[in-house]
């Protein structure tokens, strides 16, 4: 028993600390990116002041922080559905303007129906359209072996490429630049909030986050997790290792294609070349960072956005390039995942030899 | 060594334990699994610091806090598990690491040195080999070699024979011999007593963290040392039935398999396990023990040949069909294909019956009712853990295979195979395994037990077969069984008689 109340009194002990770790790694961060605005000259408590109120400052800038926010819950979902299965996808990208396209072409041929059927329809299109698009290198990987991590990479290009080719010649919107024609009133996703640029897709990235954390619950989402934790046990056991693989893909391209279906419906009413700014790239921050748990991701996407937008605000006053939003995500990252070392170096040292 | 005692947060792993190793000896260093023998030779080799007590290595008080420090003092340890880089040569993997390399290796000068050692203590090895085509006696070498080419004169040796037949350990032995003769030191780990016996000069028992005795092998017995280890006499063999002819319940004709590299592993292999007995399967590690198990749950595919269970045929049927029509399968691997160890025990208990309607509905599980089933493993196979909902790796090697147990037995078999099932496991869990077995085979279930362990496969087995390269060369009834034989069965070097394998 003396074994049971030690490990258990450590376990403890390192869940404190579990608990305290990543908040201090990320105003670490801060303080980093502080030394990086500092030695360049910028006066750096205005400039996170600038920041703060960018993001909370303003209705309008706050409607923007949760618009961002939809659009990364939905990718950084994606994703860390993927890695619970071991899948590394980093083509949500691609699945993002896949799904994007979808909800695009549903915006723009659906005339007369009823709106509410309308966005019923480019949301379950542009989850198809994303979710086809990811069962590619689902495919590949299942029958041929193929490395998902390369695919989806590479995927993410055919993806830009063939929508830049579509915009340039057969979807091309008449005038100069390079847009789809905006879709109808229908489809549109409607503004929840007066005076900021919020739409309801929120409401499906809260819904998304909801039934991602009971897919983990059901017996579908037990034999995913098997198989990303121990594959050969899941093999052993008797699970569809291929079969699981397929539907994670499918669901995590989905995720990913309702997040591009909601920037044509809910923000740009048009398809454009750079709809997103890499969204699907961020999500495997997110995914990372918030653990493959679907509430970590909300809460990591609601920061991040934070932090785009705070950083958007400080380009505007102050000059300072977006690349200090990136360094900052960066800086915040590595710290993140440094203090997550940290606790497994301790929880290691304090539960050394006890098992 | 002396009043060592080091702690793992509240755990004692040594308690005050004086060792004292004198030049010229073999001294074994006996106890169960947990007994605190490998703690003790990690404070001598420098990957733990002890909280008290004190080492003289050879009249010096010294302080050891790295592997680096101990080869220094001449102190090496050879592995259970050997730490070899299988594609590259003998010689490469002897000088790695040595701060007498220079940018270009002189490899020619290190082969003569070598040969010169290997001749010296009767280790016989190619120095130009590759070691990933050496049998696993020959890699042991290696790793001796490699010890004694850095000038190691105190050597500790971890378990050294868990892997070898019977004849390479004889080798080894009079290895040791010759070693301690020139003027070498030996430490041996080991709980098998007959080892102690055969090999040592003197022997110190550990339990508990604790020294138990010290005492000159030629003084004592096996009786008295297992008295000393466990602490309570020892049950020395499980009473088995005579082979009565029953029904056969799992038969292989001819399987051929391949193994990972795709090799011919398993070549026109036939076995017959019959209701009620329990089969063992002998060999050295790598004949195609692991192969033979995966083909029959369906994990490998046959290439030709055919599977029968019951009367149904299983050959590459998927492997859930397989276990739904009777299998249970123990592999050897607990911890990384029998169990997943961030899972609950809960969650490892459904593993492979997530899908029935008993532990869940149309979508998602029934929390309550995989609860229920763990609280009774828990209770039914005395699961020692700190609760059903933490993680299984919290839980020691025993625990962890009772869980696989209860898993597997919970399904109630036809046909039960299992893997090493005691492997590492103390004396108490191995006891508690087999008569979980025995219990299995009094119900009527075909056991197949494929072990290294040749005295486990002698306790509990009803008949055995030896298998080697692929085959299975011969097969027995217990009582008829002559260790002499088996082991040469096991090395390949019988001649097979005509009656051969059934």
């Amino acid at each position: 028993m003396s074994i049971i109340s030690a490990l258990s009194q450590t376990r403890d002990k390192v869940k404190d600390v579990k608990f305290f770790v990543p908040f201090a790694s990320a105003s670490l961060a801060f303080v980093a990116g502080a030394i990086i605005l500092g030695s360049a000259g910028v006066d750096v408590g205005n400039a996170y002041a600038i920041m703060f109120r960018g993001a909370f400052g303003s209705v309008f800038g706050f409607g923007d922080v949760l618009l961002k926010t939809t659009s990364l819950i939905l990718v950084g979902l994606a994703v860390s559905v993927a890695f619970r299965c071991r899948q590394w996808n980093i083509g949500a990208e691609g699945q993002l303007y896949m799904g994007a396209l979808g909800g695009a072409i549903v915006g723009i041929s659906l005339i007369g129906a009823v709106p509410g059927i309308a966005i019923l329809a480019v949301i379950v299109v542009s989850f198809i359209f994303g979710s086809l698009f990811a069962l590619v290198p689902a495919v590949l990987k299942v029958k041929f072996g193929v490395n998902e991590v390369i695919s989806t990479v590479l995927l993410n290009f055919v993806a830009f490429l063939f929508i830049a080719y579509l915009l340039h010649g057969p979807i091309k919107a008449p005038g100069f630049n390079p847009y789809s024609p905006e879709i109808f009133d229908e489809s549109q996703m409607p503004i929840i909030f007066p005076g900021t640029r919020l739409h309801a897709g929120i409401i499906i990235a809260g819904l998304a986050t909801v039934g991602v954390y009971y897919l983990w619950k059901s017996k579908i989402g037990f034999e995913i997790r098997s198989v990303g934790a121990n594959i050969k046990a899941a093999r052993y056991a008797g699970m569809n290792v291929g079969r699981s693989v397929l539907i994670t893909l499918g669901i995590s391209g989905g995720l990913a294609g309702i997040a591009g279906g909601l920037l044509v419906s809910g923000v740009q009413h048009v398809l454009i070349e750079g709809i997103s700014p890499g969204y699907g790239f961020v999500a495997v921050i997110i995914a990372l960072l918030g653990r493959q748990h679907p509430i970590g991701v909300a809460i990591v996407a609601f920061f991040f956005s934070v932090l785009m937008t705070g950083s958007e605000t400080m380009y505007r006053s102050l000059g300072i390039p977006g690349a200090f939003s990136m360094t900052l995500q960066a800086l915040v990252l590595v710290f993140v995942l440094v203090g997550q070392l940290f606790v497994i170096w301790l929880s290691r040292r304090n539960g050394r030899g006890v098992r | 060594m002396k009043g060592i005692t080091i702690r793992f947060g509240e755990v004692v792993a040594n308690n005050n334990v004086t060792f004292e190793l004198r030049k010229g000896e073999v001294h074994a260093l006996l106890g169960e699994n947990g007994a605190g023998k490998t703690t003790l030779m990690s404070v001598l080799y420098g990957l733990y610091q002890p909280q008290a007590g004190e080492i003289i290595v050879k009249g010096q008080k010294t302080s050891i806090k790295s592997p680096n420090d101990a080869m220094e003092l001449g102190v090496a340890m050879v592995h259970q598990h050997f730490l070899l880089t299988v594609p590259h040569s003998v010689t490469e993997n002897i000088i790695v690491g040595l701060k007498s390399n220079g940018f270009f290796l002189n490899l020619s000068s290190a082969e003569r040195k070598i040969t010169q050692l290997s001749e010296k203590y009767g280790l016989k090895l190619d120095p130009k080999a590759t070691v990933g085509d050496l049998a696993v006696g020959e890699q042991q070498r290696v790793e001796i070699i490699k010890a004694l080419y850095r000038d190691a004169d105190i050597l500790i040796l971890d378990e050294p024979t868990s892997m070898l037949t019977p004849q390479e350990e004889k080798a080894l032995f009079s290895t040791l011999q010759s070693m301690v003769n020139q003027g070498l030191s030996i430490i041996f780990i080991t709980h098998k007593l007959h080892e102690v016996m055969e090999a040592s000069n003197r022997v110190t028992v550990l339990r508990g963290g604790k020294v138990v005795g010290t005492v000159n092998t030629s003084e004592t017995n096996e009786t008295e040392l297992a008295k000393m280890m466990v602490g309570r006499p020892v049950v020395e063999s499980i009473q088995t039935k005579g082979p009565a002819k029953k029904p056969t319940v799992l038969q292989l004709k001819k399987v051929s398999a391949l193994n990972n590299s795709n090799i011919m592993f398993l070549k026109d292999l036939s076995l017959e396990l019959r209701e009620g007995e329990i089969l063992g399967i002998a060999g050295v590690d790598g004949n195609g023990q692991a192969e033979l198990a995966e083909v029959i749950a369906g994990l490998r595919k046959v290439q030709s040949g055919e599977i029968v269970m019951g009367n149904r045929p299983i050959t590459n049927i998927p492997p859930r069909k397989i276990r739904e029509w009777g299998l249970a399968y123990v592999p050897q691997d607990r911890l990384d294909t029998g169990l997943i160890l961030e899972y609950s025990i809960a969650e490892n208990l459904i593993l492979d019956r997530w899908y029935t309607g008993e532990y869940s509905g149309k979508v998602f599980l029934r929390r309550d009712e995989m609860k229920k089933f763990a609280q009774k493993v828990v209770s039914d196979f005395e699961v020692k853990t700190p609760g059903i909902d933490v993680p299984v790796n919290s839980l020691s090697g025993g625990n962890l295979q009772k869980v696989l147990m209860a898993r597997e037995l919970a399904r109630n078999p036809k046909v039960l195979v299992v893997h090493n099932p005691t492997r590492g496991l103390d004396i108490g869990a191995t006891e508690y395994i087999h008569k979980q077995l025995v219990k299995q085979r009094e119900n009527g279930v075909g056991v197949l037990m494929i072990s290294l362990d040749l005295d486990e496969i002698l306790t509990v087995c009803d008949r055995i077969a030896v298998i080697y390269e692929g085959k299975i060369k011969a097969v027995m009834d217990r009582k008829d069984a002559d260790v002499e034989y088996i082991g040469l069965l096991m090395g390949g070097k019988a001649v097979l008689s005509s009656e051969g394998a059934s």
